[in-house]
This record gives structure tokens, C-alpha cells and sequence, in this order.
């Protein structure tokens, strides 16, 4: 039957479907019907099989590179030399170049294989979602939690450890908020992730999908007290009744924003960083 | 009655030194002198706050920048002409045997950092890095104590218009810029080295030990829990009013606190040394030291690495580079000198057999 296609292909001399055909071995032989070509399928008539739609490149658009620095690489405030950071940096390209440690936010599902002494084969594997991002330079760590058999787990791994063998993103996204701590108050399912979940697809130069999703919690009292506005929680769905929300906002501190010992502009800093960053893993 | 003349003496001296404010050491002395009756000048020339000056106090702007521009380009043609100490005369050479201490380094402490060895283990590491560094003065045993040579090694450079005459004829003899720490080292003989020679990280090799010295941080004055580690009193229960104080002193059969007793004071900026610390990483391009653990300072402060004295770690410091570590020999080091166990970021990750 596939020779008898690749014959017809032949005759009819359409190389670019033959290509298509070619690359799909596998695959039963659907022979996409144009003009001159005819329908073999057992005798029956064939579904009329539209030819694949041409993709359109327009070089024209520039595509607007997404720039992503790990917040890790961003020195910290303080008095220390600059040379210290640039050593940590090398450092952390280095092991860039030989562990590809992808792109991740926190609310993102990610899947960590590290090198374990104690395990049979020497491996373990662990699927969690980010709930925080901690910690500058090579000691950068990550927290993934799960709940396994109903107990819930928090891995913190280190981000440069060279016992990590891959850390691959099932699932990239944002959540509304930088920290997902109070996801150890929230009902159980918002914590639970297929340990097998299939990862997926993201394209390059997509924005990242920003989950909206409120999450709602288990009877107080809870670890911390996260309506205060100290925490800036946005991704809580609050059943709590309107006397104790206001109550909450009298810890509310509104002149901090206006603060200008607090600012800390590091635009001018990510740029020059992310250019040597990305020159010297290119290398 | 010489009690009185001594007593109008020191408040003649007093009262020429004026309001309280600037130091007033010329009119101590000048009092102490007339007080044990050397009848010498009873009042002399006292600093006062108001006569105190500064280097370009009195100079123009352009007089200013010219100065600046001028010993910035001398030092630099400086450091440069020092940097072939094999070529320059040295002192002779010898090799290093059991029992010989060589020279140490001044260094800058830069931060910590984690380092990972072959087997995953994870150690924090302190960053030394080795700036400017030169011999700058060879005392002889004689001159000395008698029984151990010692060398003057001076750390980062800094600016010669505040420091006092006698520190810059040091640096002026070496031919070296002035620097902001000078330490003496006790070497022994075999190990001298010509003032003027600058000294680099690579001094140190990875998998040897080292003491690091330097002025701990200052926490200033601190009351008793926080300088000794005492305990308190409850903060409830009726405590009044005493809850971070030291409770007893001494006891009523000694009558008297005895010296030394543990109170409230200034804690901190003490010359503390950390003993046996192991060089991990070496890295010649930028002279920086990894070496293990934390170090007494705060960031950025200098501090003095040298050879442990400590008997258990005598058989790893043998045979390192003797008198020290010369750039321009024949000697070509890698960028980066690494320990046996430590974890090079350029090979694969760590797996379990």
C-alpha cells in the first residue's frame, strides 16, 4: 500500500508531498488529494483532506526577543565589591553551559532529577510547583511542593548543586503572586501535580500565561496571617467576613512605597548583566 | 612644696589646652615634663580644634589636582618597574625545608561563597583576594628579638596625604606606594625576600592551610548578654526592671571583684585570628584565595593570611612555592588552581557509582 502510494506520487511528481509522506513512515498513507491525483483508500471515497496551510514568516515584523534574566544573577544591595559578583557570575555560566537550567517562575511546574547516594539507581526525581525563588548568586535556591499519598512535600533545591542532573519545566507559568508560600494553608488540591504529567508545549517567544487563579484556603488559623497587606497577596480567594479584612489593613503601611531609601533601580544593572551573560553562554 | 608647684603646672598646662575638643597631646606632654620638674618649656605648642589643618587646606584647586595627578602617575610607573623581582638583584634564593615559615599576604576580604566538592558535599567559602601587595622592609634577627628575621609586608594602596611622615619614608625607601595595612611576618632566615617585591595569590596552593588575622567587626558598646553570652533574667514573673542585666559579680567571701570579671564594654575590633582554614581554589588572573569557612571582618577589610602554625596540619603545607611565588619566572600557571576534591563547574554533574 505504501509502495503502491509512493509510486503514485512518483507519476504524479509531487516532490514536496512525497517529502511529507517520506517523513512519516510510520504513519498510515494518507495520500493528500490535489487535482490530478487519485484516491486510493480501499475503494471507498476519501474525505477531501485540505492541503496543510503555508506558514507565513513576515521578516518584516522583527520578533521582539523575550529578555529572561534569572533573578539570581542580580547582585544584591550593599558595599560589596563588584568583582566578587563577577566571579560568582563566571562561575554560574560555567555551570550554565553543561546543565541547561531553563526558564522558570514561580507557579511554574517543574520537575528536578537529582544524584542520590542512598537510592537504588542513584537518582531521584521530584514534580512540584515553584512556590518561591531564594537566594543570589551560586547559592540560588528554588522550593517545589507536592503532595504525594496525601502528605505534602517541599524540595528547596539548590539551582547551581552539581548533583542536579536536569531540571525541565512542564509547565511554564506566572501566578499573581512572586511567593506561594501560602499554598501550605490552601485546600490540598491546589497543591497536588501528577508526578507523570506530560510537560507542555511553550513556544520561545510567547508571553508567559499568567494564571489568574484564586486560590482557596483551609479553616484559620493559617501559618501566617495572609490577608495583611504586609504580604500583598493577590492570589487568595478571602472567605473571611469584611470586619476582620478591614481589621487587617490597620497593619497596612502606605508611606513605604513613597520610601526612596527603599528604591532600588537595577534596570541599568539587568541590561549590562544580561549582555554578558548571554556573550559568554553563546560562546 | 613641690606638690603645689605640679599641681599649678597641670592646670597652667589645662588651661592653655582650652575648651574641651581637639586632642590635646603636645600639652599632656608638656605638662608631664614641667610636672616632674625638668623646667623645660611649661607651655608648649598645643593642637587645638582650631588649628588643626589638612593637606590641601591652603593649597588652590589647580595645586590640588596637579599633586593628585602627580603621585597617581609616580606610584603607578612604581608598581609597574617593581613587577620583575627576578630580574632586579633579588636576595638569593633558597629551597624550603622542614622547620623554615615563609612570608604571608595582606588580602581584601571580598564575601563567601558555596563550593561543592567531587562527592556533593556543600562547604561555604571566603573570597581573599591579594591586591598590591609588596615586601616593603627586611629587619635582621639582631635588630629584631634576637632569634627570628622579620619582614614588613604591606596590603592595598592609599593615598599618601594623610598618613604621617615616618610611615611614608618606609614606603619611599621599598619604592612602593603607601599602603593601608602593614603587618610583620616572622620568617626565617632562608626566606628572606628584597623589599619592593610584590607577592600574589599563587603564594598559596590549593589543599595547604592557612591563618587569617583581622579586626573583628565593631558592635561598639554591648551590654553583658550580647558581649558574653549570658543568660538574663525571665522577662516576666516580676522581674523588675532587670532583665539583660549580669546578676552577681563576685561573691561576699572574696570582698572585691576581681580583675578581669566579665562586664559591658566595646566589643569587637579585636585582631582575632582563624586557625587552620584549607585553601581550596586559587585563581591567578584575579589573585583571589578560596579558602574555607568564614574569616574574622567585615567585607572589604584587610586582612593577614599566613602558614598555620598548628602542629596537625604540618605535613600538608610542604613544599610550597619558596620564598614565594615570582610572576615572571619560568613557572606558567592555569587561571584557575583547583583542590583534588573540589567540583570544577566545567565537568558534568556529579553521579553516584
Amino acid at each position: 500500500m505504501a509502495a503502491a502510494c509512493g509510486r503514485l506520487l512518483e507519476q504524479a511528481g509531487v516532490r514536496a508531498l512525497a517529502r511529507a509522506s517520506a517523513a512519516r513512515p510510520a504513519a498510515r498513507c494518507r495520500c493528500f488529494s490535489s487535482s490530478g491525483l487519485l484516491r486510493v483508500n480501499n475503494g471507498e471515497p476519501t474525505k477531501f483532506q485540505p492541503p496543510p496551510k503555508p506558514v507565513v514568516v513576515d521578516k518584516h515584523k522583527e520578533v521582539a526577543e523575550r529578555r529572561f534574566l534569572s533573578p539570581e544573577f542580580i547582585p544584591p544591595r550593599g558595599r560589596t565589591n563588584p568583582l566578587k559578583f563577577y566571579i560568582e557570575r563566571t562561575d554560574m555560566i560555567q555551570r550554565r553551559k553543561v546543565l541547561n537550567i531553563p526558564e522558570f517562575y514561580v507557579g511554574s511546574i517543574l520537575s528536578v532529577t537529582t544524584a542520590d547516594p542512598y537510592a537504588s539507581d542513584k537518582t531521584s526525581r521530584f514534580v512540584g510547583i515553584c512556590i518561591q525563588r531564594g537566594g543570589k548568586g551560586l547559592g540560588a535556591t528554588f522550593v517545589l511542593r507536592n503532595i504525594i499519598e496525601g502528605q505534602g512535600v517541599e524540595f528547596c533545591y539548590e539551582l547551581y548543586n552539581p548533583r542536579i542532573r536536569e531540571i525541565k519545566v512542564l509547565k511554564l507559568e506566572k501566578r499573581l503572586d512572586d511567593n506561594l508560600m501560602y499554598l501550605r494553608d490552601a485546600l490540598p488540591e491546589y497543591s497536588t501535580f501528577d508526578v507523570n504529567m506530560k510537560p507542555v508545549p511553550h513556544s520561545a517567544n510567547d508571553e508567559i500565561p499568567v494564571n489568574q487563579l484564586k486560590v482557596k484556603m483551609k479553616p484559620r488559623p493559617w501559618t501566617k496571617r495572609w490577608e495583611r497587606p504586609k504580604f500583598n497577596i493577590q492570589g487568595i480567594h478571602f472567605e473571611l467576613p469584611k470586619e476582620m479584612m478591614e481589621e487587617a489593613q490597620k497593619w497596612s503601611m502606605p508611606w513605604i512605597q513613597f520610601d526612596m531609601l527603599r528604591e532600588y533601580n537595577t534596570s541599568k544593572l539587568e541590561k549590562e548583566i544580561w549582555k554578558e551573560v548571554n556573550e559568554e553562554l553563546k560562546k | 612644696m613641690p606638690g603645689w608647684g605640679q599641681l599649678l603646672c597641670r592646670a597652667g598646662g589645662r588651661l592653655l589646652a582650652g575648651v574641651p575638643g581637639g586632642p590635646v597631646q603636645g600639652a599632656g606632654a608638656g605638662a608631664a615634663a614641667a610636672a616632674t620638674g625638668n623646667r623645660g618649656p611649661w607651655c608648649s605648642i598645643v593642637r587645638h580644634i582650631n588649628s588643626t589643618t589638612w593637606w590641601d587646606e591652603h593649597l588652590s584647586e589647580e595645586n590640588t589636582q596637579f599633586l593628585k595627578q602627580v603621585t597617581a602617575e609616580e606610584y603607578r610607573a612604581q608598581t609597574a618597574s617593581k613587577l620583575c623581582p627576578l630580574k632586579d638583584e633579588p636576595w638569593p634564593l633558597h629551597s624550603w625545608e622542614p622547620g623554615s615559615r615563609r612570608v604571608g599576604l595582606v588580602a581584601i576580604k571580598l564575601g563567601m561563597i558555596p563550593l561543592w566538592t567531587k562527592n556533593g558535599e556543600r562547604h561555604a567559602v571566603t573570597l581573599l583576594q591579594v591586591k598590591d601587595c609588596h615586601v616593603l622592609k627586611y629587619t635582621p634577627k639582631e635588630e629584631y628579638n634576637g632569634k627570628t628575621a622579620t619582614l614588613i609586608v604591606g596590603g592595598k594602596h592609599s593615598s599618601p596625604f594623610y598618613k604621617p611622615e615616618s610611615a611614608l619614608e618606609v614606603f619611599r625607601e621599598a619604592g612602593v606606594p603607601p599602603k593601608q595595612k602593614t603587618t610583620i611576618f616572622k620568617v626565617s632566615d632562608n626566606a628572606i625576600i628584597k623589599p619592593g617585591t610584590p607577592l600574589y595569590a599563587a603564594h598559596f596552593r590549593p589543599g595547604q592551610f592557612v591563618d587569617v588575622t583581622a579586626k573583628t567587626i565593631g558592635k561598639g558598646f554591648q551590654g553583658v548578654m550580647k558581649r558574653w553570652g549570658f543568660k538574663g533574667q525571665p522577662a516576666s514573673h516580676g522581674q523588675t526592671k532587670t532583665h539583660r542585666r549580669p546578676g552577681a559579680i563576685s561573691n561576699t567571701n572574696a570582698g572585691k571583684v576581681f580583675r578581669g570579671t566579665k562586664m559591658p564594654g566595646k566589643m569587637g575590633n579585636v585582631y582575632r585570628t582563624a586557625f587552620g582554614l584549607k585553601v581550596w581554589r586559587i585563581n591567578t588572573k584575579n589573585n583571589i584565595i578560596y579558602v574555607n569557612g568564614s574569616v574574622p571582618g567585615h567585607k572589604n577589610c584587610l586582612v593577614k593570611v599566613r602558614d598555620t602554625n598548628l602542629p596537625t596540619y604540618r605535613d600538608c603545607n610542604k613544599n610550597p612555592p619558596f620564598p614565594t611565588f615570582f610572576a615572571d619566572g619560568e613557572e606558567e600557571l592555569p587561571e584557575d588552581l583547583y583542590d583534588q576534591e573540589v567540583f570544577q563547574f566545567t565537568d558534568p554533574s556529579v553521579t553516584y557509582v
